[in-house]
């Protein structure tokens, strides 16, 4: 490959090795100077070179960018060099929370807590925390203009997802026949707590 | 919430969680100050953790015992008041109405879809595990300027609207100082005991007020004594001994 061929990827290589957030195309396009043609041209020889099977970096295509990142397969040796931990998997309280902001967000703390039903505060902060969760506006129209949360782009990240768009429909998730157990079950409860004595 | 403090009893005892790897009472002093989720601590987990090691025969096996009942009954104490709704919820939040069968099945069926969702994002999470990008930090820089017309148009209206002047009325001049109502009370005191009702019954709200800054003022340097025999009871002001 001669060098005048190989130049777009290195611009590209370059400018993504410095980044440790997604970039977009079009910031790309922009930083590199390259055209649309170039760029995806260029982008896909990246995707083969950084494929996970060969090499320790791979390229990935998440929160609606294009991000270098290390290969899981040697992430034991990066915790080693860096000297720490993985961070602590999440409880299932912070994926249920984090459900509702991607599938029913943004939304109050409150309707968060509502969907549960149990108090959502501590997780809702520890998410915060982690910029899983973010504020994204507030609810004008309910009383104190509570905060709306919705998720970040580090959770697209960790999720390994482009866009909220790559997530399965809410309503795929769970089967007819499910929701049907479900309503057998609340009115067989529901007749034996109405009915009387005997 | 406060734990006891715990004996030494339970000193050798470490655990093993996702969330937490070292000694047990580390993992209390943790969560008390707040540096560790108590709703991130699986406390099944924990409790199973204590049966492997618990050594009935030794010569402590009942004060550790009782320590670690006493400790993880605190957890759960305080796991269960984090979780549980708050007693304030206002109308935004969560409501004690009981739900009609209708609502409550398309609760129910919203939190299942969220749960199975939920598991789904878990998968996400463990699969993708492991990726750690660029160390290289880039000096934040700054944000486009992009000008909402509706937003201009919101500020403008606001800030050359008249503002709405707060009600006043109830406030009025700065007629009475806490040296006179504490004058008024040394005088009134002189007696013998006095309630605080009669003292201030022909005083206006403002006047009240200011009888009682003055009033624990007094107290509080000694020169009288309150009394109330319960609370919100009626208060008692005497000259002190």
């Amino acid at each position: 490959m001669r060098d005048q061929e190989r130049r777009p990827a290195h611009l590209i290589e370059a400018v993504l090795l410095v980044s440790a957030r997604p970039i977009g195309s079009s910031d790309l396009r922009s930083a590199t100077g390259l055209s649309d043609q170039e760029l995806e041209s260029a982008l896909a020889g990246l995707r083969e070179r950084y494929a996970p099977e060969s090499s320790g970096i791979v390229l990935r295509e998440v929160a609606g960018g294009h991000l270098l990142s290390t290969n899981p397969a040697c992430s034991a040796a990066v915790e080693r060099f860096r000297r720490e931990a993985r961070p602590a998997p999440l409880s299932g309280a912070a994926h249920e929370v984090l459900a509702c902001a991607l599938y029913l967000g943004p939304l109050t703390r409150g309707a968060v807590s509502r969907v549960r039903g149990v108090n959502s505060d501590a997780v809702i902060r520890s998410l915060i925390e982690r910029n899983l969760l973010v504020e994204v506006g507030a609810d004008h129209d309910a009383p104190g203009s509570p905060a709306l949360l919705g998720v970040t782009d580090e959770f697209l990240a960790a999720t390994g997802a482009s866009s909220r768009k790559d997530f399965p429909p809410l309503d795929s998730l769970v089967t007819q026949e499910e929701l049907d157990r479900v309503r057998e079950r609340l009115a067989s409860s529901g007749t034996a707590a109405g009915s009387e004595p005997s | 919430m406060t734990f006891e403090p715990l004996g030494r009893s339970l000193s050798d005892f470490t655990v093993e969680l996702d969330v937490y790897s070292g000694p047990y009472e580390w993992l209390l002093a943790l969560i008390l100050k707040d540096e560790l989720e108590i709703f991130e601590v699986p406390l099944r987990e924990l409790v199973e953790s204590y049966l492997l090691v618990r050594r009935p025969g030794a010569a402590n096996g009942l004060e550790r015992d009782t320590d670690f009942a006493g400790s993880a009954a605190a957890l759960i104490l305080l796991k269960s008041r984090t979780l549980s709704p708050a007693i304030d919820a206002d109308s935004e939040g969560i409501e004690d109405e009981p739900l009609s069968p209708e609502v409550l099945a398309e609760r129910l069926t919203e939190y299942l879809k969220i749960r199975r969702a939920a598991e789904h994002l878990k998968d996400r999470f463990v699969l993708n595990a492991g990726h750690y990008t660029s160390a290289h930090t880039i000096a934040p820089r700054q944000g486009s300027l992009s000008i909402n017309l509706d937003r201009v148009s919101l500020a403008a209206r606001q800030a050359f609207s008249r503002l709405i002047e707060p009600p006043v009325r109830h406030l009025g001049p700065i007629t009475v100082t806490l040296q006179q109502l504490a004058g008024i009370i040394r005088t009134a005191i002189a007696g013998g005991p006095v309630s605080y009702e009669s003292l201030t019954s022909d005083m206006d709200r403002m006047n009240r007020a200011v009888a009682f800054a003055a009033a624990l003022s007094l107290a509080q340097e000694g020169s009288l004594t309150l009394t109330q025999a319960e609370p919100l009871g009626p208060l008692t002001l005497e000259p002190s001994r």
